[in-house]
Parts: C-alpha cells; structure tokens; sequence
C-alpha cells in the first residue's frame, strides 16, 4: 500500500474496458451522451463499431443493453451513477436484473464527488442497486481496483452495478494489491484492535488517513476495504466486528440503504453486539461544490471518522487535532 | 403463406381458445386477444416471421393470452397448458414472465419491449446475421416516453431489419386511449420518426399480410399500424363492456363461442 498523498491517474476504467474488449469481441459499450465523461472516448475511437451512443435515453439504452446482453454480449453501459440508477430504475429491474443478464451498469461519480448539486450526486445509488435480486454492487477504492475490476465484473455472470469516480483517480494500492469480488479484505491492522473501520470507494483514503492518527493517538484501529457491497463477504464483516471493541462505516453515500445498512443487517443476524457508528451522508440532500468543501460540510472526511470512533469509544480525552493536507495538483488527499 | 381462408379460421380459433382460457376464472384480458387475433395469425401462420431464424417482442405482457392461443393451435405448446393459463403454478402466466415459452422477449412493465427489439437488432447486425425481429406493441404503451426515445434510435441507426406491429385497439384501463391522451396522428408521428409506416384494418388478415411484406422505404425500421376492436367486432359482446378486462359470465363465455364456431363451421 502506497502513502497519501497519492499519486493519481487518468482514465484507468477507460484503458482497461479497451484493453478487454480487445480481447473479447462480445463487449459492447453503450453510452448516454457523456462519452467524454465516462472514460468511454477510448472505446469510442478505438472500437467504433462495437461503440454505441444511444443519446439522452437512459431508460432505452437499459432496453437496448438487455436485449444485447440476452443474445450474448457483455453489455457495459456508461454515463452518470444518478442517471442510470435513479431515472431507469424499472427498466435495470425489468430488463436486466430479473432476467439476470451480462449487463455492467457503470455510474460515474458517485455521491458528492460531483460539484453539480443534488440533480447530479448519486447519495443512494447503492441503496437503490443493492434491493435489485441478481444484482452485483461494487465501489472500488483506487485506480488498481479499477483497473481489476473491469474484467471481474465481465467474468462475474449477471449484472454489475460499478460505482466510479470521475477524474483523477488515486493510486493506493501497489500494483500486487488484488481486488477480490468475493471477499473484504483488512488493509490496515491486524488482531484485537480498539476500533475496525469498513470502508467502500472513495471513503478509504479517508479512512485510512483516519486509522494512522489514531493509532498515533493511541486507539489501535483496523481498516478493513470492502469494495463490493453486494454480496457482502459477511463472514469477514463479523470476523472483524468480533475482534473489535467498536466498529465504524464511511461511505460516500447516504447513510441509509448502503454499505452501513449491509454491515449493521450482517452483525445484527450474527448476534454480533459490538457498538457500531455508521459514517456518510445523514440522510440529506446535498448542494452543489467542491469534493473538499461537501465532504468536509456533510461529514465525510477524516475527522469525522476519527470523531466517530473517538465518541463509540467514549473516550475521554480530548479529540486531538487532525492535520488534513489541503491537496495539490495531480495528487489526491481524502478530506 | 397460407391462404386467407385459412388465416381467418386461426384468428377464430385464436378467439375461442382464449375464450375459454379466460372463462374459468370469469375474467381476464380476453379483449386483447380478440384485437389481436388476426395479427397473431399473420405473424405466426402467414410466413412473416420465419421459425427459429428471426425473434419475435411481445412488449405489453398481458396479450401473452394471444399468444398462447395461437402456440396451441400450432403446436408449440400443449392445448392442455391453456386450461391452466392463470392458476397458481401454471406454465401460462396471465402477464409474461421470463418463464414464458417461445418467445425471445416479453415485458410486463409497458413501454420496454422496443428497446429490447432494437437490442436483438443490433446483435444482429453486429453479427452479421440476416434474421429479423418483430416487435408486438400496443396503443397505450406510446404513452411511456421510452416508446419514442426507441422509435428516434431505430430510425436514427437505419435498422431496417426491424418491424413493429401496433395494436391500435384504442384500449387501456381507464377507457379508450382517446380519453386519456391524444396519441393522434399516429401515421404522422411515426413517419416524422423516420419509419416506413403501413395502417391498415388489424382485422382484415389480406391487409396485414401486405403490409408486412410489402417493400418498405429503404433503410427504415417498418411499423404496421394495426386499426383493431378491442371487443374483436364481435356482436356477442355488448358495446359498453370493458375491453382492458372482461368479465365473462357462463352466458356470454356461451355467445361468444356461439359466434365464433358459426363463423368456423
């Protein structure tokens, strides 16, 4: 694992669906007139003939990737996680889910890493995937994942909704890191520990950031990564809990319906008792701003982890000061 | 093809079996398959689609009653699975389900089923294949925008292996179509959309047989304007009766099989 501030890096998603569909002549890719936004503008010039834009029509392009997909292609499906969550939400049902089909719906920038205000910020898109049967959710942390996760997702039968942010994108993991759809894995720390923290998406940085100062302050914290939320890998999410006096969620969406929602139901029917804080969006509509400005305002930064923990412990002391480096550009630091 | 005479003893047989499969719990979307018999005759008996070779979307559901009925007729299905259509654990599903037999697609929620078609279209060309897709629709899905988003695309792409047939029965829950939105004028609309368009008598099996193989404009998605009856025409049926969904007591299930095996004998 590399140490912030990490480097970043462009279009990792985009090089990578190239790269595989080189490779496999049954992937299509089809858009909603966000090419350029969607990394999609590789596939574009490259493969045009396998390159659909089917313009402003979400729920038509869901119609369209369905019936592709139920003749054998590997169907991936680009443009805003809010305009194909959100505005198509029965036709993903109808169309893709029920049947179970190889349609990869991937929803660029996730919760408030958009500065379009609440017509462009998906807070519940996981929610919303995650009560689909036959869906598959994934919130990558890093350009590795990224990378990673194309191809396990066009391996990985049935549909994928594929949560990713925009832009430059962190590198965290070292290029040996391997993303695993089937399980969650500890990043950070390891046996009896006075906190755990799970964290999806471009809330590990964060967390991460938040685990180091506190075990510098004396409160032994994990970070356990848990890049698909659907299925969980509860197995590992109650392990963790066990051998953890107080355990944390932060996610870079609503904190209902999401990876909190599915951390709290597994520990709860594993009768698993360990106090538990769920960082993210509380359950509001955002505005418009910068990443730093709305992850600060809304509570998605490194303090408020470190809070959080800090009140489940009930620690008495006073919450040490955290230095949060403002970020420069071409490198990424969580807020 | 098969001839005309014969065309039109299968829409009636098409009406008597959905007749009965509707009859046993008294009620149910029997006026769909009496607007829709002849198009089903036609697409399935009058050498339009080819077997095995091109898809067929049956985008409303709920007219998979029609095609149940003509399934039995042509021995695709068992005439002993009609009988179940609707009961708890049945094969026949009173709407369709991904559990449906021989069809490549059926919707339940309105408005999807020609953006799937267009979906079977595009594998097909990048295939390179030659079969084409049919695509049922019906007048009161064109109230779901996703129905135009669809017809702009197939237009857009020229995706001239592509043919739709609209039920225009002019029916949907809450009355006539015209009392709930004005989808006039459809042969307009469809042709500013880009496609070849063919309106014709739904009920008249010499028309619809033309309008399907009739030569189209060129390079154009093709869309048969079916003008149909909800109630089929059929004088048995009182005029105020609720197409969308029959009620059928032992007396009128009788009038209606009464018409219709005059009209076979």
């Amino acid at each position: 694992m590399r140490e912030p501030p990490y480097k970043t890096v462009l279009k990792p998603y985009g090089q990578a669906l190239v790269e595989l569909a080189r490779r496999r002549p049954e992937i299509v890719c089809l858009g909603a007139d966000l090419t350029r936004q969607t990394e999609t503008d590789l596939f574009r010039d490259e493969i045009p003939e396998r390159f659909i834009n089917v313009g402003m029509a979400e729920a038509n392009m869901i119609g369209i990737a369905g019936g592709l997909a139920r003749v054998g292609h590997i169907v991936f499906v680009n443009t805003f996680g809010v305009f194909c969550t959100r505005r198509c939400y029965d036709q993903i049902a109808m169309s893709v889910a029920y049947p179970a089909l190889n349609v990869k719906i991937v929803g660029f920038m996730p919760g408030l890493s958009s500065p379009g205000g609440p017509s462009h910020q998906a807070i519940e898109d996981v929610a919303l995937m995650r009560a689909l049967p036959n869906m598959t959710v994934v919130d990558p942390a890093d350009a590795t994942e990224v990378r990673q996760a194309v191809a396990a997702i066009a391996d990985r039968p049935g549909p994928v909704y594929l949560r990713l942010k925009r832009g430059e994108i962190p590198e965290i993991f070292d290029a040996s890191h391997r993303l695993d759809l089937e399980h969650a894995t500890t990043v950070l720390g390891e046996g009896d520990v006075d906190a755990c923290i799970l964290a999806s998406g471009m809330m590990v940085p964060a967390a991460l950031a938040a685990a180091r100062a506190l075990n510098e302050h004396g409160v032994s914290t994990s970070v356990v990564n848990v890049p698909v939320i659907k299925p969980l890998d509860a197995p590992s999410v109650v392990a963790a809990a066990k051998r953890s006096r107080v355990i944390v969620t932060a996610e870079n969406h609503t904190v209902i319906g999401g990876l909190g929602s599915a951390v709290a139901e597994a520990l709860a029917e594993a009768g698993v008792a360990t106090p538990m804080r769920r960082v993210g969006i509380a359950d509001v509509f955002a505005e418009s701003g910068s990443r730093e400005y709305l992850f600060a305002k809304y509570g998605l930064g490194t303090r408020d982890i470190v809070e959080s923990v800090w009140r489940a412990l009930a620690i008495n002391r006073p919450l040490p000061d955290i230095a949060v480096p403002a970020p420069t550009p071409g490198e990424y630091s969580p807020v | 093809m098969a001839e005309v005479s014969s065309l039109r003893r299968l829409a009636a047989r098409i009406r008597l079996n959905a007749t009965r499969m509707v009859a046993i719990q008294g009620f149910g979307y029997l006026g769909q398959a009496l607007s829709s018999a002849e198009i089903f005759a036609v697409l399935f008996d009058g050498g339009v689609m080819r077997p095995r070779r091109d898809r067929f979307v049956l985008s409303p559901g709920h007219y998979v009653i029609g095609l149940y009925a003509v399934a039995a007729e042509l021995g695709l299905i068992d005439q002993n699975e009609l009988v179940r259509y609707g009961q708890d654990g049945a094969l026949l599903e009173a709407i369709g389900t991904e559990r449906t037999p021989f069809v490549d697609l059926v919707c339940g929620s309105l408005g999807q089923g020609l953006s799937g078609a267009i979906g079977f279209a595009l594998a097909a060309r990048l295939a390179g294949e030659d079969h084409r897709t049919f695509a049922f629709i019906s007048d009161g899905e064109l109230e779901e925008g996703q129905t135009w988003e669809a017809a702009m695309f197939a237009a857009h792409h020229h995706l001239d292996r592509l043919t739709v047939v609209l039920d225009a029965n002019n029916s949907q829950v809450d009355g006539p179509v015209t009392s709930v939105t004005t989808l006039e004028p459809l042969v307009a609309k469809w042709r500013d959309f880009g496609w070849h368009v063919a309106e014709v008598d739904g009920h008249d099996v010499a028309a619809l047989s033309r309008a399907f193989t009739e030569p189209a404009d060129p390079d154009k998605p093709r869309i048969v304007i079916a003008r149909t009856n909800i109630l089929g025409n059929m004088r048995a049926i009182p005029r105020t009766a609720d197409g969308h969904f029959l009620k059928l007591d032992p007396a009128l299930r009788q009038a209606i099989e009464n018409e219709i095996e005059a009209a076979l004998a």
